[in-house]
């Protein structure tokens, strides 16, 4: 947790207790020395983000939820091309700099906009959004609600309580770190160098275009990095090693779809397709098929959408309906038996009557969230290969655990 | 069946004769000659094929058999497919609710091919996407494949935009239009033999009802006249809903057809009515049905600030003149036919089928239109009480 500022006397330490914060940021503010020092005394780590605590990568990230306007619109929103709410998320960031350090923590560093007045709920996704991905919100509270919680208002101490909650809730569910990310789609890329932007953003915006993704590093690529794939996206600004091209296209060679740019190069063997995208010329490859952008990709939201098409929303592992401003992340157990389906929902308040499409083959469904010690069974309908799950009025974040 | 080349023929005749009189809010006095046909009620409880296919087949025998009309043809389905495929009245499916039917749809195209048509193009203006219609389907939970094999060479279309044509097609009301003269849109609408509405039977917040002409309102590519359209040339891809035309705020593409008087009202009551007449005078419906099975009442789509519920009126109705059939729905209804702006459902609109009426596409007097299959009072789902009901409920 980053300290308060305005925090400066030491006994406002006792409000982290049993609230699981177990580190301390500090600024170089003189006025928080004798609170540094009495933290430290309690047995409290403490660090600098300068000087994070070791296995501990900090990476900046953003608040997560829908994105303000500054009033220029009607709604206070801000609307992506499509007009659909532009969300921000530190999903994407914190499982690639997981998959770059994977011996270490993530941190995200996303203070809250000032003076934003969020609610509870908002705070709890912020928790959320990360903690699901096994990284860790550096809890950093708003100037107000700094304010609030010093002079013991009580909303603010109520907000307080909500986010100690959630850490907590986490905290308390470390099965769900062995837990397998579920993807439809691999992105392969370096995302770093001059493409770096560009194949960063792809990861943030397949999650906005309802496409789960695994992350393969191209220098990281085993004979399993791209097993139980529809698709690989090669977003990478360079073209392919031929070792690594030669991976890529054996996955092809065995039914999979390679969604790549015209860098790529020569496609040895493929034969013309009938146009599935017009913004892709379409090439069957033994039992696969390479679909490769007419243009050399620039626009990572195109690039995003065009590939959750030619990927096809008939193999959407979730689907929502009435979740707004919604995402998940959908994790389950090696063995299978056991799966998590994170859901956000990133608008001001949950939803009223949201229902939720899962893949797989389940037999029991029950929703957990932060606020409620034990998990509530819900209505479901379980089908061959998915389960459909009607939510009853819920939170900004509930956890969905099914079971086979 | 009424002959589409005479149809066609007696509009271009009636459109020469109106050439230079038009004027916003008059009647145009086409009423009294407005044609008649036959329309065809149907009872049908479930979406179970084993009951639509028998109903449905019954009622275009009714009509006078569906060979007649779409042997040798390409045929064009507009569908309605109204609101994103994430937004649901609470938990109910979608075609439960707002959409046309995916079992319906199967039906219908099923009986097409087994009547000889050529070719079935499927046809709607998804929500602001140049997406595949398959696309948007599957995330309504649709398995698109299911209407695909249900015949012969049947194929989906996305009309928001200029999709497999080279150029939009220009389509242009033969009376002369109340507010557009024509329209530019995708090229499925000009490249068919024969058009049907398959719509679904709801009241609408802005138009009072939804039957099989509002929903041709989704003919119009929002490359052209939506929210993010070109202001000189199209857009490339849809972007946002159809506000320029409920509203009137500004003017489609300025390579389309603009409105023929600037200077009419900019209210939605006055404009949306209107505008569905001269979509469905540019581009007449040749087989109108209009789906009841299930519905909701209270308006058009979840997103409407209603008490909305979904409801089994367990009704199908179809004609080919969309006027008679729209009058016929709205009698079922409970709805009176003959209403005008100021009298339900019409309270703060203009009434479509009155200015159709009067544009002389077709009659909307159940005295002139011929009425088979079940009488209008034993398929009667009273919208309309439901509609005092929630009125008065609100007013307490």
């Amino acid at each position: 947790m980053r300290w308060p500022a305005t925090w400066t006397e030491p006994n406002a330490l006792s409000l982290l207790s049993g609230t699981g914060v177990n580190c301390l940021i500090f600024d170089q503010t003189p006025a928080l020395q004798a609170v540094r020092a009495k933290a430290e005394e309690q047995g409290l780590k403490t660090a600098s983000l300068d000087a994070p605590p070791a296995q501990v990568k900090v990476v900046e990230g953003a608040w997560p939820g829908v994105r303000m306007s500054g009033g220029a619109s009607s709604d206070g929103g801000s609307a992506g091309p499509t007009g659909v709410p532009w969300v921000d998320s530190n999903q994407w960031i914190t499982r690639l700099t997981s998959a770059r350090h994977p011996e270490t923590t993530v941190w995200i560093d996303a203070p809250a906009p000032e003076k934003a007045r969020l609610s509870a709920g908002s705070y709890q996704v912020a928790v959320a959004d990360v903690a699901a991905c096994q990284g860790r919100w550096i809890i950093t509270l708003d100037s107000l609600l700094a304010a609030g919680i010093a002079e013991q208002k009580a909303d603010a101490l109520k907000t307080w309580t909500s986010i100690a909650q959630a850490v907590k809730f986490f905290n308390a569910r470390s099965e769900w770190s062995g837990y397998r990310p579920q993807a439809v789609a691999g992105v392969v890329s370096s995302f770093s160098g001059k493409g770096e932007f560009f194949s960063q953003e792809v990861l943030n915006l397949l999650s906005r275009a309802n496409v789960h993704y695994r992350i393969i590093l191209k220098d990281q690529v085993t004979g399993t990095s791209f097993e139980g794939l529809r698709a690989v996206l090669y977003s990478d600004e360079e073209p392919p090693a031929p070792g690594l091209q030669k991976q890529i296209m054996s996955y092809v060679q065995s039914g999979g779809m390679l969604i790549t740019g015209p860098k790529w190069g020569q496609l040895p063997g493929a034969k013309p397709a009938p146009m599935r995208h017009p913004r892709f010329s379409s090439h069957l490859l033994g039992k696969g098929s390479v679909e490769v952008s007419k243009e050399d990709p620039s626009d990572p939201y195109l690039w995003a959408n065009d590939a959750s098409v030619l990927v096809s929303h008939r193999y959407d592992l979730v689907r929502f309906w009435n979740g707004g401003a919604y995402g998940s992340h959908y994790v389950r157990r090696a063995d299978g038996q056991q799966g998590v389906v994170h859901l956000f929902f990133y608008g001001f308040r949950g939803p009223d009557s949201a229902s939720v499409r899962v893949v797989g083959r389940y037999r029991t469904a029950r929703i957990r969230t932060i606020d409620q010690a034990e998990p509530r069974p819900v209505k479901a309908d379980f089908g061959k290969t998915s389960v459909e799950v009607y939510l009853p009025p819920a939170p900004q974040y509930v956890a969905l655990e099914l079971g086979a | 069946m009424q002959s589409r080349d005479t149809r066609r023929k007696w509009l271009c005749r009636a459109g020469l004769g109106l050439a230079g009189s038009w004027a916003a809010g008059q009647s145009l006095g086409f009423a009294a000659q407005a044609p008649t046909a036959r329309v065809a009620v149907g009872r049908c409880r479930t979406y179970n094929s084993n009951e639509l296919l028998p109903v449905l087949r019954k009622m275009f025998d009714q009509l006078g058999g569906l060979d007649g009309l779409v042997k040798n043809k390409t045929v064009a389905i507009k569908i309605n497919l109204t609101g994103a495929p994430t937004y649901r009245l609470d938990y109910y499916a979608l075609e439960d609710t707002h959409y046309t039917h995916p079992h319906v749809i199967g039906a219908v195209v099923h009986l097409m091919g087994k009547a000889g048509a050529r070719r079935i193009r499927l046809l709607e203006s998804p929500w602001s996407t140049a997406d595949p219609v398959e696309e948007y389907v599957l995330q309504a939970n649709w398995e698109p494949r299911d209407i695909l094999n249900a015949a012969p060479k049947v194929e989906f279309e996305n009309t928001n935009f200029l999709g497999g044509g080279k150029k939009y097609s220009r389509l242009t009301a033969p009376f002369g239009g109340y507010i557009f003269p024509g329209f530019d849109l995708n090229h499925s609408y000009e490249d068919c033999d024969v058009f049907v509405s398959l719509a679904k039977m709801k009241e609408h917040a802005t138009a009072g009802i939804t039957l099989s002409m509002k929903n041709c309102f989704g003919l119009t590519p929002a490359t052209i006249y939506g929210t993010g359209a070109g202001k000189d040339e199209p857009s490339i891809d849809p972007k946002g809903g159809r506000g320029m035309v409920h509203d009137g705020k500004r003017q489609p593409s300025k390579s389309a057809p603009q409105e023929k008087d600037p200077g009419s009202p900019r209210q939605e009551g006055y404009r949306v009515p209107r505008t569905v007449v001269d979509l469905v005078a540019a581009r007449p419906i040749h087989l109108a049905i209009v789906e009841g099975v299930r519905t909701m009442t209270g308006g058009e789509g979840p997103w409407i600030r209603e008490t909305l519920t979904m409801v089994e009126p367990g009704v199908i109705v179809a004609g080919t003149n969309p006027v008679t059939t729209d009058a016929v729905c709205m009698s079922v209804m409970g709805f009176d036919p003959m209403a005008d702006r100021g009298t339900p459902p019409f309270e703060t609109c203009d009434s479509t089928l009155k200015l159709a009426e009067d544009a002389g596409l077709g009659t909307r007097d159940l005295k002139r239109i011929e009425v088979v299959g079940v009488p209008i009072a034993e398929a009667r789902f009273d919208f309309a009480a439901i509609r005092r009901q929630r009125r008065s409920a609100r007013r307490i």
